[in-house]
């Protein structure tokens, strides 16, 4: 552990240098809030600022003469809270600020842009949408978001397998950026099923999904589980974070209740590969006990 | 199962005592419930402590291990414990008493006697740690996000432990304990052979036969906490020093002095209390003199004190409450190989886990170095594992390590890994696939271990989600 810290004492100096080296002072981690190019407004400087996310917030610090900075250092990297962030007056200073912005942006952006067709073709899912038909409306109306639209229920009638054991599905939900989970957690969901004998036919996709698409896709198929993998609004951690909801026979009018869920699944937080092969066995209890959500003791 | 309870057995026997405690240690799922399961070790309670008995000797270099056992026996009956509910737990030999000539045959025999799975262990920088953490010093650096040595002060050794913030940063031992010169009807009945150096280094006139005079003897006590001070980085350490070290070879530097002290064993009693100091030779040794010299250190006494939850019972109490361990929480393993014991470490560097091929190669290779005629023998295959491995990375590895256990597979040997790392889940998966026939394996993360060690993985524990690991060292030196 010692020899950790000092690796990341070294990354922490290296990367201050390599601010500083860039003209940087003005916004470097030690020394942020000092105004810089005050009164030159059409003064336009060649190169660039400094990437203020290259700094991960969990090893940012800025609290002037800490009594004990190794303990709130190690205090902070046991959490993404915002914690040892300093002010200027009442404020946040500029620092703090930008970092704040720029993670906010990162949620946006997952939020707010489309899952590439060319991803759901490369995963050979079976794509179909709910009743949205713009991220707008995906936003607004999350009433239609539960629901296929009539295309998609004939498709997935068509070419989903009737009365499967397991479906797994996959929607966009509110974070395009949690695909990026897909090609780790999916194989290794598949994998663990497979060691209790259960194959995975197609996988059915759903964009502009809600969680409550599962239950359609349930009531169409009538599959035994439907795990729907779904990207989580993203916070100010992360915006890449996927949940994996679970149920026995989904359909319309189950409770909520009656889900599991699995959350938190991205490389910060649980490991794709090591969420999917833990996904693996609670379908294989839900199968086993035919109850999921709050009836399921895990 | 959201809970769990297990009983713990913690056995001494040291240089002056033998003592047995046990412990209820509470399992929980600490995670929010939407998200995959941590368990942790919430809770520990001594539910009984057994007196302090005088260890048995039969001469002054064998354990009378007979008496041992009916020590030990009785005790149980007493505390009405059936071993067979024992679920995990250590027996420690610890200071003079490991290097009796039977200490090894002692430490083995009983801990088959004590339970199902409880492990032996032994070696002068796990007291070190077990008596730190029985004594607090580990929980009170974390809580108050500081240094704290813990020095054991017992009847043959002395052992430091250093924490910071809850870790452990280093361990030492010397041979100075309260009683390594002893007294009896007023007259120097032993004197340890390192004691009797130390004396002659200090121009100080003892030996056996003499009368017992306190003011000698307290000369030779401040010689043995000046030692002590040198080991704390308080004094500089002197050319006799290396002398009392147990491990003469091993020279331990703390990088700071610590920013509080405690202390523990049986000696402790008579630093934090004068209430002995009218009587010197009530337990015909030195003990006594040794805490009052202890006590009188100007230089420890300007360490900031920290009273320890345990003194003479830290050792025990270390052993019985803070030697297990339990699995991360997404492991995968087959029920009918465990528990498993004395599994020896098999342990892969980094270089070794720098790609699949290398990791093939040295597991392969490692595998030989614990052959018996030929023939392979049990081990756990340990390494550091990726952090937040893709699928693909899992499937190598999976199959590196089965290519590189071939000859422990195909002696129908359990394939057990430990990795550091959250990946037991889907590497265990993963090696379900890999391997041929239906071979048992056993894979868990969250454990860290280091060559050299051995590791006990006991039978499942919290609804099977969790499984209490043990890991020690069976180095008698």
């Amino acid at each position: 552990m010692y020899q950790e810290n000092e690796v990341k004492d070294m990354v922490r100096a290296a990367l201050s240098e390599l601010l500083a080296a860039q003209g940087a002072a003005a916004v470097s981690p030690s020394r942020p809030g000092q105004a810089a190019g005050r009164g030159s407004a059409t003064a336009v400087e060649e190169g660039f600022v400094p990437d203020v996310t290259a700094v991960s917030t969990k090893d940012e610090f800025h609290v002037p003469d800490p009594a004990n900075r190794e303990g709130y250092l190690a205090m902070k990297r046991s959490t993404v809270g915002r914690i040892g962030v300093w002010r200027a007056g009442p404020r946040y200073n500029t620092w703090s600020m930008l970092h704040f912005r720029a993670d906010h942006a990162t949620a946006q952006d997952a939020v707010f842009t489309d899952v590439p067709d060319e991803f759901v073709a490369s995963q050979g899912f079976v794509a179909g949408q709910s009743l949205c038909t713009s991220k707008d409306e995906f936003l607004t109306r999350p009433d239609l978001g539960r629901q296929l639209d009539e295309e998609t229920k004939a498709k997935f009638a068509r070419e989903l397998p009737k009365g499967a054991k397991v479906t797994i599905m996959v929607a966009d939900g509110l974070s395009s950026a949690a695909m990026v989970n897909i090609p780790d957690i999916v194989p290794a969901i598949k994998q663990g099923l497979k060691g209790y004998g259960i194959d995975v036919g197609p996988i059915p996709y759903v964009k502009y999904g809600r969680v409550g698409s599962m239950d359609e896709v349930g009531q169409i198929t009538g599959s035994d589980v439907v795990c729907l993998l779904i990207g989580e609004r993203p916070g100010l951690a992360t915006g890449e974070s996927m949940s994996a909801y679970l149920a026995y026979q989904p359909n319309p009018d189950r409770p909520e209740s009656w889900r599991t869920v699995v959350s938190n699944i991205y490389a910060g937080g649980t490991a794709p590969a090591e969420a999917g092969a833990h996904v693996a066995t609670i379908i294989k209890k839900i199968l086993d006990e035919r109850v999921s959500g709050v009836d399921l003791s895990l | 199962m959201k809970q769990d309870v297990i009983l713990s057995v913690g056995i001494d026997i040291g240089t002056s005592t033998t003592q047995v405690v046990f412990s209820q240690l509470t399992i929980q799922d600490m995670s929010s419930g939407f998200s995959v399961p941590r368990f942790e070790i919430v809770d520990k309670q001594i539910v009984y402590r057994s007196g302090i008995h005088t260890t048995p000797l039969l001469s002054p270099t064998r354990i009378d291990m007979d008496a041992v056992r009916r020590l030990v026996d009785g005790e149980y009956a007493s505390a009405g414990v059936d071993k067979h509910s024992i679920h995990t737990g250590a027996v420690v030999i610890t200071g003079e008493t490991a290097r009796k000539e039977n200490a090894n045959e002692v430490v083995h025999r009983l801990s088959d006697l004590a339970g199902d799975f409880v492990v032996a262990a032994a070696g002068p920088e796990l007291e070190a740690v077990i008596a730190g953490r029985g004594a607090g010093a580990d929980k009170f650096s974390k809580e108050h996000s500081t240094t704290v040595a813990n020095y054991d002060v017992g009847g043959g050794t002395s052992n430091l432990a250093l924490f910071d913030r809850g870790r452990l940063v280093t361990a030492t031992c010397l041979d100075i304990g309260g009683r390594l010169v002893r007294v009896e009807a007023g007259r120097v009945a032993y004197v340890a052979p390192k004691i009797a150096e130390l004396c002659q280094s200090e121009g100080i006139a003892l030996k056996v036969g003499d009368r017992a005079d306190v003011a000698v003897l307290k000369r030779v006590c401040q010689a043995m906490t000046r030692l002590l001070e040198m080991s704390l980085g308080l004094a500089p350490k002197s050319a006799f020093y290396p002398r009392i070290r147990t491990e003469q070879d091993k020279d331990v530097v703390l990088p700071a002095i610590p920013a509080r002290i405690s202390f523990s064993g049986g000696v402790a009693d008579h630093i934090y209390s004068d209430a002995c100091d009218s009587d010197p030779f009530r337990w015909g040794d030195i003990g006594v003199l040794l805490g009052q010299a202890i006590r009188e250190s100007a230089a420890i006494n300007a360490i900031a004190k920290f009273a320890p939850v345990e003194t003479i019972r830290a050792t025990v109490v270390g052993a019985g409450t803070h030697i297990a361990e339990i699995s991360g929480s997404t492991i995968e393993y087959d029920a009918a190989l465990l528990p498993l014991k004395n599994l020896p470490i098999l342990k892969l560097n980094p270089a070794d886990e720098a790609s699949p091929t290398a990791m093939r190669r040295a597991i392969g290779e490692k595998l030989e170095w614990y052959a018996l005629d030929g023939e392979v023998q049990p081990v756990a295959i340990a390494f550091r594992g990726p952090r937040s491995p893709s699928f693909k990375q899992v499937q190598e590895l999976a199959s590196a390590i089965v290519g590189g256990a071939a000859s422990l597979v195909g002696r129908g040997l359990p394939l057990v890994t430990v990795s550091e790392n959250d990946i037991a889940k889907v590497l265990g998966q993963a090696i379900r696939g890999a391997m041929p026939g239906q071979r048992g394996f056993v894979c868990i993360d969250a454990v860290g271990v280091e060559a050299g060690d051995y590791v006990d993985i006991g039978e499942p524990a919290a609804g099977g989600r969790v499984l209490p690991v043990v890991v020690k060292t069976l180095l008698f030196r």
